[in-house]
């Protein structure tokens, strides 16, 4: 698959073809939530705003699932991740247009703010000592595996989400080179079902991360569970 | 496959600018209409559990209204049984009272009643043997039956007590001569015997007057003054009739 083209450049910064869709997708997330919550019923709900609100919910719960009592605190980093990689990936639905996703950039930029709102939740969950601390649990001799392991999964979710979604594109874009223009009509469908189950995947494992950061101090005070969530997650 | 940094840093502002536009326009507000249904509802258990409990207590309050309310009206139907029972046996009494007073009046009602049937029947009976008696002895009546009884008159008085001759002799003094009256003319023979059998008794005397009268229908009557000895059948019918009327 070919990269994204620059679409337009402002002196030495080239706007890309990714960039621009996901202007769309901004404007289209920011104009659609203003109208859908100018008007937000508590007695009486409308038809969006049962979906909207089932959607929050749904994010809730699952974060709460993992933290209990933590998901006001993430709902808005991995609920956006949820949504944006989610709407990101059906983009690619679309003719003439590519999934953000689709471009390493994209992911590697998603994958790195994962990888910074790790620390970011670990440090204000335990306060910076406590959290390096666990870098040296159970053995100081560990930390460089934790280190290759914290970089390793973060360079493993950006190239999953974007291995997938690019495939899936080129994929459809083979069969409807060979076979015709109804053939891809069934890759497509899979497309939006892997485009939902990546983007899950995606906030999940960001989710799981985050969470193992928020329990390191827990963690090293109870070595005999140790890291439990970045082993599941570096092996996903 | 290659990475465009400037897409990189513009992707990170990108999902930055997302986050905060979702957060802005589409967490926050809907999690505080969540929150406010959710203190909407909550708000409306706590109103239904205030009124469950007030049920159970308006319950439990009734509960115990209705058990007073049962011991009041068993106490209250002890009472009017008792009261009843009382009010019965007084009216009993009241009644068995007026019974026997009733039984009594109507036993005294029954009793003159039968008292005066019986009156009536000797009175009717007496009527009838008198008149019986007066028939027969009027058929029987004669100058033999006179004579006779003029005989049992000279005998009678022969032999009358002074307790009754004295009212006759205090008679003649105070009138003078006696009558001798008989249903049928009296022989002359019996006239003197007669006159012999008053003077006897009676002592000394003017003339006897020796009338007739069928009214006797037999016998003779003597009178002295308000004084008279009877000895005729219309005199003892008239003794018979007056012990009729005494036996009344």
């Amino acid at each position: 698959m070919e990269a994204a083209g620059v679409v337009f450049s402002i002196g030495w910064l080239h706007i890309t073809s990714t960039v621009v869709t996901t202007w769309g997708l901004l404007l289209f997330f920011g104009v659609g939530c203003w109208l859908a919550t100018r008007r937000l019923s508590a007695d009486k709900p409308g038809l969006v705003q049962t979906a909207l609100e089932g959607v929050v919910q749904s994010i809730d719960s699952a974060i709460d699932g993992v933290l209990p009592g933590r998901a006001e605190l993430l709902l808005p980093f991995v609920g956006t991740l949820w949504l944006f990689v989610a709407v990101a990936n059906l983009t690619g639905l679309i003719p003439e247009l590519h999934s953000p996703t689709a471009d390493l950039s994209t992911t590697a930029a998603l994958a790195f703010l994962v990888f910074l709102s790790v620390h970011w939740y670990g440090i204000r969950s335990a306060g910076l000592k406590e959290y390096l601390k666990h870098y040296l649990t159970p053995s100081p001799i560990l930390l460089p595996f934790h280190l290759l392991g914290e970089f390793s999964r973060t360079i493993a979710l950006a190239m999953r989400l974007f291995g997938n979604i690019m495939s899936l594109e080129m994929a459809a874009l083979l069969v409807l080179l060979v076979a015709g223009l109804l053939v891809p009509v069934p890759i497509l469908m899979l497309h939006i079902v892997e485009a939902l189950v990546q983007a899950y995947i995606f906030g999940t494992l960001a989710l799981i991360y985050i969470a193992g950061g928020m329990q390191s101090h827990e963690a090293s005070e109870n070595t005999e569970a140790p890291q439990s969530n970045d082993k599941k997650g570096s092996t996903t | 496959m290659e990475l465009n940094w400037t897409t990189f840093a513009l992707e990170i502002i990108n999902f930055l600018a997302l986050l905060w536009i979702l957060k802005r326009f589409l967490y926050r507000p809907v999690l505080a209409t969540l929150a406010e249904r959710r203190a909407g509802i909550e708000h409306s258990l706590n109103e239904a559990r205030a009124a469950q409990a007030n049920a159970a207590s308006l319950k439990t309050q009734f509960e115990s209204r209705l058990a007073d309310w049962e011991q009041e009206k068993a106490a209250a139907r002890a009472r009017f049984d008792a009261e009843l029972a009382s009010e019965r046996a007084r009216q009993m009494e009241v009644l068995s009272r007026d019974l026997a007073a009733e039984r009594e009046r109507s036993a005294a009602q029954d009793a003159h009643r039968q008292e005066t049937v019986r009156r009536e029947l000797v009175a009717e009976a007496g009527s009838d043997a008198r008149a019986f008696a007066s028939v027969l002895l009027g058929n029987l009546a004669g100058p033999d039956l006179e004579a006779r009884l003029v005989e049992l008159f000279i005998d009678e008085l022969a032999v009358l007590p002074e307790a009754r001759l004295a009212p006759l002799r205090a008679g003649q003094n105070d009138h003078g001569h006696g009558v001798v009256t008989s249903a049928y003319p009296l022989a002359e023979v019996q006239r003197q015997r007669l006159s012999s059998a008053i003077d006897a008794r009676l002592g000394t005397h003017g003339p006897l007057e020796f009338v007739e009268d069928g009214k006797l229908l037999a016998g003779v009557r003597l009178s002295l003054g308000a004084w008279q000895l009877d000895f005729s059948l219309a005199g003892e019918l008239g003794v018979f009739a007056e012990a009729s009327n005494l036996a009344r």
